[in-house]
């Protein structure tokens, strides 16, 4: 994803909830408008993730996968 | 053309039913039609019988056991539930393109181990995992179901506090987690072997002498059935216990209370119609045991990111935390269980009074119409209540 990352947490291997736990904390250390990056395993993480950026207002950017792992972008709202 | 046309819908209803994730509420009313045929079937379902049976087993491999050798988990209904229901969420896993093996970094292994050990003795108190004592509970019409409801409340709110503690204090075992996938024609031939045993297993089964085991035919149906459906929608109720407090998301919860009401009424119909014994699921843990229990078991689930049946879909899709969780859920439970269950304390409190009374409710002072309204008023209680959680975030537990 062609974007500026701020920020990068890297959850693999971690399971429900960790990724998403380690994300809220994550956010935390960035100021707005910034980008977070989270590498993660957890096939959870796919609904999980958008859903919690909707609620809590940031904006999810999107996901990638491949290299055995999934990228998901959020932009702090 | 039309033929394409056909050959696009032929394709969509495919990706519909095995590939997209099914919704919180699709999947809890699913459940909790399943969960219906299983009793009108044989049985109620539950998840901690099958872990007992395989752990009293792996006792019985190291000599821990005793000389006789404990019931065969091919003939054990608990047991072929338990395979019935992995092997449905492998089979969801795979055609859904989710199945890996996903290894974790070494505190997520000893946090399994302590998970599971956590949930096997709660389990022992609360007359079952989050099934046999409280979805299932509550569904057939016992009072125990809501003691482990009130337990599981609080043992959520302490297992999160504790991982909010453990990410500020605890930074020994973080890497090192990795995955190991296998290409997606793999997968889908290996889930559609998987179904073709099962469907094998059923016709084996149903083709026995044994009306017994010629039974086990639909109950491996049925359970492989709802792993299938758990999989698919990552239905998980301790999440539905857990997020309120954590993120305030309270679809699950919503969609495990809508679940809980429509399987109660379903079985007492069964019940009521005297298709069933009554006595089925109904535990004396209504008491200081459901509650405790369903604090240990909560604080448990909690740490192993699943309850009994979140830890048994899981290790359907390949994840090796949960696999290391089940074999000491299961030894702790088998221990824990008959310590509990001691004769001797039977003999100074009377039978089952020790952990709580046993009640049915359609036989208190409730009746059939009573028990029903309750059990609606209590879910649409938790319904409003974590909905307006949503909004205010009340109950949400900050960093």
């Amino acid at each position: 994803m062609d974007v500026k990352v701020d920020k990068t947490l890297d959850a693999k291997g971690l399971s429900c909830p960790m990724p998403l736990l380690k994300t809220k904390k994550a956010i935390n250390e960035i100021q707005s408008g910034q980008v977070l990056e989270i590498l993660g395993t957890d096939p959870g993480s796919k609904n999980d993730l958008p859903g919690w950026c909707e609620r809590s207002g940031h904006t999810f950017l999107g996901a990638e996968e491949g290299d055995g792992f999934f990228k998901f972008y959020i932009k702090k709202g | 053309m039309s033929q394409n046309i056909m050959g696009e819908k032929i394709k969509g209803l495919y990706k519909s039913v095995c590939k997209d994730n099914y919704s919180a509420y699709t999947s809890g009313i699913l459940v909790a039609i399943l969960s219906i045929l299983m009793l009108a079937w044989d049985r109620p379902w539950g998840a901690t019988g099958a872990v007992r049976n395989w752990a009293e087993w792996l006792m019985y491999g190291i000599g821990a056991w005793g000389d006789d050798a404990p019931a065969s988990f091919l003939k054990h209904t608990g047991s072929v539930i338990g395979l019935g229901f992995i092997g449905g969420a492998f089979v969801s896993a795979c055609l859904g393109g989710d199945f890996a093996f996903r290894i974790p970094p070494k505190l997520e292994m000893v946090k399994g181990v302590i998970a599971g050990l956590f949930m096997g003795t709660g389990a022992a108190f609360a007359g079952g995992c989050n099934v046999g004592g409280f979805y299932n509970a509550i569904g057939n019409l016992s009072a125990h179901g809501f003691a482990m409801m009130l337990g599981l409340v609080f043992g959520a709110i302490l297992g999160l506090k504790y991982t909010y503690w453990e990410m500020e204090k605890i930074s020994w075992g973080q890497g090192g987690g990795k995955t190991i996938e296998l290409p997606s024609a793999l997968q889908a031939v290996l889930g559609l072997a998987a179904l073709a045993l099962g469907i094998w297993g059923a016709y084996a089964y149903a083709g026995a002498e044994s009306e017994k085991i010629a039974k086990l035919s639909g109950t491996l149906m049925i359970a492989a059935a709802l792993g299938y459906v758990f999989q698919r929608g990552r239905w998980c109720m301790i999440q539905g216990f857990r997020e309120p407090h954590m993120t305030g998301e309270c679809s699950l919860a919503k969609s495990v209370a809508l679940s809980v009401a429509i399987l109660a009424i379903g079985i007492a119909v069964i019940k009521y119609q005297g298709l069933r014994e009554v006595e089925h699921y109904v535990r004396g843990v209504f008491g200081w045991g459901g509650v405790f229990g369903g604090v240990v078991f909560g604080f448990g689930a909690i740490l192993a990111g699943g309850c009994g049946t979140g830890t048994l879909w899981r290790v359907g899709e390949g994840q090796i935390k949960l696999w290391i969780v089940v074999p000491f859920f299961g030894l702790s439970n088998a221990i824990v269980d008959n310590f509990v269950k001691n004769k001797e304390w039977e003999a100074a409190f009377g039978e089952s009074a020790f952990l709580g009374k046993s009640v049915y409710m359609p036989e208190t002072f409730l009746g059939y119409g009573g028990t029903i309204a309750l059990i609606l008023f209590a879910m649409a209680v938790w319904y409003v209540v974590v909905d307006w959680n949503e909004d205010t975030n009340k109950f949400t537990l900050e960093m």
